[in-house]
């Protein structure tokens, strides 16, 4: 049985005080677990956001990458 | 393009379907009677329906007889019969969302999909299986119980639109909507050996279809072929007023973009990434299917992908975040009433940092931008395998079973879900099988709003081809 992060037990009270949801079953926590991967994935992309990015570029840039004379 | 004569007219595709009842070649009700005879020899063992308005479609149908025999002009989709997943509300009728916490949900609006494909003459037989809240890529459900793989029971369907790819392999009727925000359409497409579309992110309207994350959420058909999956989105997309996330481009006429020819289109295969673990058969027949490309005149590159890891952090974020923002009163009030699967990754969510959220809709356009300039430019199409390993068994991806089996659950999807943080337009087509039998899919993206280009390489492809034509044995 693998050892469960430390961050696990922590995160489980932040979520219970911020949106009042409880731990609901073993596979809850188990996926918490999990995401000490993503943590390392979101860590390499840290300071690739320039200042002026925000949501709605996306929007543009739908537009901007069509197939050229479409 | 004339109907090929069938003696089992469930056989026949959606638009073979609609054609041949335009030209007089058959009735909608015997499409319909051929049809439900399927769903009932076989749909105990398959379990891809959740409710069969039998006599309503049987009356649909007569009544477009009767107007087809006096003349009437009938829309491009008459009589060819559907079913769809269990997600798009129709005013007054129950739509489960495949949950229990839903399952006597009555909603007061009608979908502007299903209001189109009315219009267009689809005839609609019910509602259909699916992962609970559209939720998983398995097709698990524990309320309805799991749909199970046409090809070999034991198999799972791939989710979450299960009873869509399910009910037109094993040809319970020619066409499905599914739902599609990390791959919904395509996984299902792919495993149960059908076509699968995925159009440009807000190509068609989300108006009265059940949400799980705004961000990338699409609405696409399931069917047999890429000409079926052009006239379907024909009918489908274009601007809504009821959805102002709907694109307000114009809608081409697909079908006419489909000429067979594709000398000279330029496919990119991003080497890297898409590859990562995946399974010999499944790239062996994935390989065999550029060669059917390269043959028609494609020209085939292998290129270096660009920035999928960022892309793939980034997209598990937005839909884990926004699915607990839709889902909080009841992950507080009926926790329970969750499988366990369900409730578990949307319990994750509520731990993501908001700044972290806004991070990955703010890097969204920057990276679409940077996947268009390194794998589009100079190509039209990028190819990969659209589940990069081997059909899983239902037992090996339950989490309810065995939190263990997490990670198997989460690595289905790891082809499909990038191509919904960059919002292209995605098609699966069945391109063979792996050595236990269960099908193959190959995945093509293009650029935004390039739906015809997909379709076209997808439709030279099946004409030469007849994976799409083999079915299963039940």
């Amino acid at each position: 049985m693998p050892v469960e992060p430390e961050f696990v037990v922590p995160m489980m009270e932040a979520i219970r005080r911020w949106s009042g949801v409880s731990v609901p079953n073993a596979a809850a926590r188990h996926g918490l677990a999990d995401f000490a991967g993503l943590m390392e994935e979101l860590a390499a992309l840290r300071g690739t956001m320039v200042f002026e990015d925000e949501p709605s570029s996306f929007e543009a840039a739908l537009r901007e990458c069509r197939e050229p004379g479409q | 393009m004339n109907a090929p004569v069938s003696s089992d007219l469930a056989e026949l595709s959606m638009t073979e379907a609609a054609d041949a009842f335009a030209a007089g070649d058959i009735k909608a009700e015997a499409m319909v009677r051929a049809c439900l005879a399927r769903i009932d020899a076989h749909d105990a063992k398959v379990n891809s329906v959740i409710r069969l308005d039998r006599e309503a479609a049987l009356a649909a149908a007569a009544a477009q007889d009767k107007a087809r025999a006096g003349g009437t002009a009938l829309g491009p989709l008459a009589g060819a019969p559907m079913m769809h997943k269990d997600m798009y509300y129709r005013a007054g009728k129950v739509s489960t969302c495949g949950s229990r916490i839903r399952k006597d949900f009555v909603p007061q609006v009608t979908a502007t999909v299903l209001e189109r494909l009315d219009a267009a003459g689809a005839i609609d037989m019910g509602t259909l299986n699916m992962a609970e809240f559209a939720q998983n890529p398995t097709g698990h459900n524990a309320h309805f119980g799991h749909c199970h793989n046409p090809w070999d029971l034991a198999y799972c369907t791939g989710g979450s639109s299960s009873g869509s790819g399910a009910g037109v392999a094993a040809r319970f009727f020619t066409a499905a909507l599914g739902s599609d925000t990390g791959g919904s359409i395509r996984l299902p497409a792919t495993i149960c050996g059908v076509t699968g579309l995925k159009a440009t992110q807000t190509r068609v309207s989300r108006h009265g279809v059940m949400p799980l994350s705004f961000s990338c959420d699409n609405v696409g058909p399931l069917v047999r072929t890429a000409r079926d999956a052009a006239r379907f989105l024909k009918v489908t997309a274009g601007q809504d007023p009821k959805d102002p996330t709907s694109a307000p481009e114009d809608v081409p006429d697909y079908e006419a973009a489909l000429t067979g020819d594709i000398k000279g289109l330029r496919i990119a295969v991003c080497e890297s990434y898409f590859f990562d673990g995946a399974d010999a058969p499944v790239v062996a027949a994935f390989e065999d299917a550029l060669k059917v490309l390269a043959d028609r005149g494609a020209s085939i590159t292998r290129v270096k992908a660009p920035s999928m890891q960022a892309v793939a952090a980034y997209v598990s974020l937005v839909s884990r975040t926004e699915s607990p923002a839709i889902h909080a009163n009841w992950m507080r009030e009926y926790p329970g009433d969750y499988a366990i699967h369900l409730s578990s990754r949307i319990y994750g969510g509520f731990a993501i940092p908001g700044h972290l959220y806004i991070e990955a809709l703010s890097r969204r356009g920057p990276l679409l931008k940077q996947f268009v300039a390194e794998a589009l430019t100079g190509f039209d199409i990028v190819a990969t395998p659209t589940l990069r390993t081997r059909v899983p068994t239902l037992a090996e991806t339950d989490i309810d079973a065995d939190p263990a089996n997490w990670s198997r659950f989460m690595a289905v999807s790891a082809n499909t879900r990038p191509f919904n943080y960059l919002g292209l337009p995605t098609l699966s087509v069945p391109c063979g099988f792996d050595d236990r039998g269960l099908p193959v899919g190959l995945q093509l993206a293009a650029r935004p709003f390039a739906e015809a280009t997909v379709l076209r390489a997808g439709d030279a492809f099946q004409r030469v081809t007849d994976w799409h034509r083999k079915s299963p044995v039940l």
